[in-house]
């Protein structure tokens, strides 16, 4: 029977979209149970949201914005000894050190990516990862500022609010990490959907044509850049809270590594990639490593392998992997 | 609100330790790198403490008379800096209930879990990590390893005493370097003698050609030396035979570069080399000769006993003596002071534990790098006794 | 001011250290310029070499055998890892390279340090290579000396077989313009297994003649990794004669600045990188397709 199109839209179903939204409920629902369940691991959930944050930052630029970079760390570590060093030499507030940490990371992103974002592919991946490494070095001699390769002595974070301290038992330092992340969180997801978000999609797929329609690619991949250091410097400020100290490995080229197989693991341009990498990577790590030391180098190395072998997307595809598959059995089996 | 639960929790744990669990296993944390570049140091701690196990067995009697198995609870640090640390110590307290913990290869690893010992009032055993104040930052340190202040000052001053005057330093580019460097200079000019130039090499640098042109052109009586276990070390003295430093006249001084466990790597030029040292290891005290015929039946006869694995040793002796005189759950206050005022008995030789600095001193070893039996090993020369840390000479505390 | 012979000594220390360099980064820049591959695992072939090696001469075995040994072993390794483990990667794009290589090198890097133990695991040279020789004006290193003659012949060879053979012009056709070569037929997937065996097999062959400068140790491929893609990015990717200019122009440096200015050594490398790549993004001697 055909129907004849009227001059009417159909209407839109009226009504929340009850399972998108407990959909993403989800990872902030565990968080929770996990501050009730686990009121003696604390510091190892503080850790992961700290590197789902990090993680995040780094899906905006290279997951969105296609900047293939090994020089995240630089961020980090910059927004973890500034807010350290601010603890240090000016005023123990944390939310205060926060945002000069914030502030302080977003400079760095800007002048650097000021003098690099011209260039692309393999070229730019080595500047990220020469500035990088002159930041590092340049921490590890400057012992009067950084407390070099013994990292920052003498932090002293007051409670938070003056109430809240950050102590052994990390309740405090859970809870601000989580409000933090999911605060970044809400602002990233609105920032891919919308028109700018949009446009650095079609940049990476093509800046040519995004060029020739007038979209000034440089600028905003400059924008997105300043934006992701900026989050990338939350989340070391959140780190330097929480462990109450800063060490030289949050610049580290190691961590920028980690940091970018976490996010591939977990899967790029979806932003939950950042919060499935992170758990899997760090929980696979942290139960192997006590079985046997070099044991876990096998173990995450075999999963990574398998990851890019089996699941284009990163691990967020097992769902869709699974459902097909499911399908598929279903197919066969009524066929 | 859960804070203030959490301070009874920190009193409570302190007050009445392993309450909650069973007091038949006593854990210990131990932290230390087992991968990476200094998986030395993990592995010899655990090697030394399961051969003293297998000696001593694995149970100690309390006071009152019930036995108490020791058990070591591995943590790897995995190269992942002292925030990793952190979370180690915090998981092995709150979660495995440890009653002291242990290990502690790097400074910085000691220094980062400072603060929370003193939180929840724990014993914290330090096994290797050298940076000479560390003992200040816990009244819960304690340290059976060594300093570098202590191993260099005795060298700077045999270094005048033998006649050298002009010596070029090359030293590491980390805080235990700063350290060697300058407690050798200082104390080395202070007798008279001249530094004629002081290189700082990259932490991880492998390629000291250049660094050996230098000191060749610049004539010196010695060369002295300080490097990280490992490739950098085994690579400068590699370098200081190939240039032909040796047959120019410039001697090669050291601290810990020609450890046993390293000379496989070099030829015969090394012979000659004066290290001092808190540990050599060819040395015939009798639980010397115990620890390496343990070590060697359990591990094969590679198997090298190291300033790790002493202090590893010492470090479980110390533990076990005070859970034999205190038993599992006593205060930490109590133990530290229990243990402040131990003698070691240490297959290293006499050691002692200074009870106002709550860290080691012990005899220092000017050896020679000599050929036995067709193997390369350090000879003890002369000894300086029941060293102090010099720097804590230097900087007394301001208030206990 | 420093003598002739003084400065020849630091020339040849830096030509030398970038021979290293230059062995086992040129097999990394044909791959990746072949293959367009981003390979972080190619530290571990020339870790496996040095190991071998290492072994190999510890345990009495004769050392030119030992450095022929080394060599096919990660040749052969890096065939069947490209068989297996490589090839789907070539259509999946950057960041599966990226993190499958990764895993790869944890991997190896766990078996190495499971085989062979956490310690540095030294490479016994034989006697003559240890000592200094007399040159004429001064006494070097017989082992730098050694290296410069291996890196030479090596870059004689490879200059000959690329430029002068049926292989080479195949492989510089298909980094030129690899779609036009597989439509005039070539066989693409032999072509890339033979190359990918061969850049291992030198990356081997290098790992084990360095060892006295890049000791190897369980941290290896990891440590140097970022020192062989800078040479071929530097370079140029698929840039065989730029792999080697990088190389000679990174050790010299490297050694130049250690010398006058050792503190800033390590800052001098990357900022060197740096100001290089911002001068010439496609490196220095690009292949033509890409200059």
């Amino acid at each position: 029977m055909t129907t004849i199109p009227t001059g009417k839209t159909p209407a839109v179903p009226a009504g929340i979209n009850w399972l998108g939204l407990a959909g993403h409920a989800v990872p902030w629902v565990i968080a929770i149970v996990y501050y009730f369940m686990a009121a003696d691991y604390l510091t190892f959930g503080t850790q992961i949201m700290i590197w789902i944050l990090f993680a995040m930052s780094l899906d905006l630029v290279l997951g969105y914005a296609g900047i293939v970079t090994l020089g995240h760390a630089a961020f980090f570590g910059i927004g973890a000894y500034a807010a350290g060093i601010f603890s240090i030499h000016v005023s123990g507030d944390p939310i205060l050190g926060h945002l000069v940490a914030i502030v302080v990371a977003a400079l760095a992103g800007l002048i650097t990516g000021a003098m690099i974002l011209h260039t692309t592919g393999v070229t730019f991946l080595m500047l990220t990862l020469a500035i990088v490494s002159v930041i590092f070095e340049y921490a590890n001699q400057a012992k009067w500022l950084t407390g070099g390769d013994d990292g920052l002595q003498g932090m002293v974070i007051n409670p938070l609010f003056g109430v809240y301290p950050f102590n052994i038992f990390g309740n405090t330092a859970y809870i601000y990490t989580m409000v933090v992340l999911f605060v970044w969180f809400l602002i990233a997801r609105r920032l891919v959907r919308s028109p700018f978000g949009r446009s650095l999609d079609g940049i990476r797929q093509n800046p040519r044509r995004m060029r020739a329609i007038g979209t000034p690619v440089w600028w905003r991949l400059l924008a997105i850049y300043t934006i992701s250091a900026a989050i990338a410097g939350s989340a070391g400020a959140l780190s330097a809270h929480s462990t109450r100290f800063v060490g030289l490995d949050t610049l580290s080229l190691l961590t920028s590594g980690i940091v970018t197989v976490i996010l591939i693991l977990g899967g790029t341009r979806r932003l939950y990639g950042a919060f499935v990498g992170a758990v899997v990577y760090f929980y696979v790590q942290d139960w192997t490593a006590k079985i046997s030391p070099y044991f876990w180098e096998i173990i995450v190395g075999g999963m990574l392998i398998a990851t890019v072998l089996f699941l284009e997307g990163g691990l967020m595809d097992l769902g869709r992997v699974a459902r097909n598959l499911f399908l598929r059995l279903r197919r066969s089996r009524t066929a | 609100m859960r804070w203030f639960a959490g301070a009874v929790a920190a009193v409570a744990l302190s007050l009445s330790a392993g309450a909650a669990s069973a007091a038949e296993v006593v854990k210990i944390g131990l932290i230390a790198d087992f991968t990476g570049a200094f998986a030395v140091w993990g592995t010899q701690f655990q090697h030394a403490i399961e051969a003293y196990q297998a000696i001593h067995g694995k149970t100690v009697k309390g006071p009152d008379g019930k036995d108490y198995e020791i058990q070591y609870v591995y943590r790897d640090n995995v190269s992942a800096g002292p925030d990793k640390t952190k979370q180690l110590a915090e998981e092995l307290i709150l979660r495995e209930k440890v009653k002291m913990l242990a290990g502690f290869d790097l400074s910085p690893h000691a220094m980062a879990v400072a603060d929370i010992v003193n939180q929840v009032k724990m014993p914290v055993i330090i096994m290797n990590a050298a940076t000479a104040s560390i003992t200040r930052n816990s009244p819960y340190f304690i340290r059976v390893s060594m300093t570098i202040p202590q191993n260099v000052v005795p060298l700077a001053q045999w270094a005048y005493k033998s006649g050298i005057r002009r010596i070029y330093m090359i030293t590491s580019d980390y805080a235990p370097g700063y350290d060697a460097a300058n407690f050798f200079s200082k104390e080395f000019t202070k007798l008279g003698g001249q530094i004629i130039g002081a290189d700082k090499s990259p932490q991880q640098e492998t390629n000291f050609g250049v660094y050996m042109e230098k000191v060749l052109q610049a004539k010196p009586d010695a060369l002295y030396m300080f490097q990280p276990a490992g490739s950098p070390s085994v690579s400068l003295v590699k370098a200081y035979t190939e240039r032909g430093l040796k047959q120019a006249g410039i001697k090669l001084l050291g601290t810990g570069e020609t450890e046993e466990f390293q000379m496989d790597a070099f030829n015969d030029d090394v012979i000659g080399t004066i290290t001092s040292f808190h540990y050599t290891e060819t040395n015939k005290t009798p639980l010397n000769v115990q620890l390496r015929a343990t070590l060697t039946k359990l591990y094969g006869p590679k198997e090298t006993p190291d300033i790790a694995s002493v202090a590893a040793w010492d470090g479980t002796d110390l533990i076990y003596r005070s859970i034999a005189v205190l038993g599992p759950n006593a205060d930490g206050d109590k133990y530290i002071d229990f243990m402040r005022h131990a003698k070691l008995n240490s297959p290293r030789g006499p050691a002692e534990i200074d009870p106002v600095e709550r860290d080691i001193v012990q005899n220092m070893y000017i050896r020679r790098v000599e050929k036995r039996d067709g193997k390369l090993v350090n000879i003890d020369i002369d000894t300086v006794p029941m060293v102090k840390d010099p720097w804590k000479l230097e900087n007394p505390p301001k208030s206990n | 001011m420093p003598s002739l012979s003084f400065a020849a000594t630091i020339i040849l220390d830096g030509i030398s250290y970038g021979m290293v360099l230059f062995i086992i980064s040129v097999g990394l820049t044909v791959t990746m310029g072949l293959m367009r591959l981003v390979n972080l695992a190619h530290g571990s072939f020339a870790m496996i070499g040095g190991y071998i090696a290492g072994y190999l001469t510890q345990n009495g075995y004769n050392f030119y055998l030992a450095l022929l040994i080394a060599s096919i072993v990660p040749g052969i390794l890096g065939g069947l890892a490209e068989v297996t483990l490589f090839r789907p990667l070539y259509r999946k794009g950057e960041l599966a390279q990226v993190l499958l290589t990764i895993g790869f090198v944890f991997v190896v890097t766990a078996a190495v340090t499971g085989i062979f133990g956490a310690f540095p695991y030294p490479v016994k040279f034989p006697d003559y290579l240890t000592r200094p020789l007399d040159i004429g004006f001064r006494t070097y290193p017989g082992y730098r000396l050694f290296l410069i003659v291996v890196g030479a012949i090596i870059a004689a060879v490879l200059w000959y077989v690329i430029e002068g053979s049926l292989f080479g012009a195949r492989l510089r056709a298909a980094v030129d313009n690899p779609r036009m070569a597989r439509a005039v037929g070539m066989n693409v997937n032999v072509l890339f297994t033979g190359t990918f065996v061969i850049g291992c097999a030198l990356a081997g062959l290098g790992g084990a003649v360095g060892a006295g400068i890049l000791s190897p140790e369980p941290s290896y491929a990891l440590k140097y990794v970022v020192l062989f893609l800078v040479v071929v990015i530097v370079g140029g990717e698929g840039s065989f004669k730029g792999s080697f200019v990088a190389a000679m122009a990174l050790g010299v440096i490297d050694t130049v600045g250690k010398y006058f200015f050792t503190e800033a050594a390590a800052y001098l490398l990357y900022a060197a990188v740096f100001v290089l790549l911002l001068w010439r993004p496609q490196g220095l001697l690009p292949p033509k397709s890409v200059a």
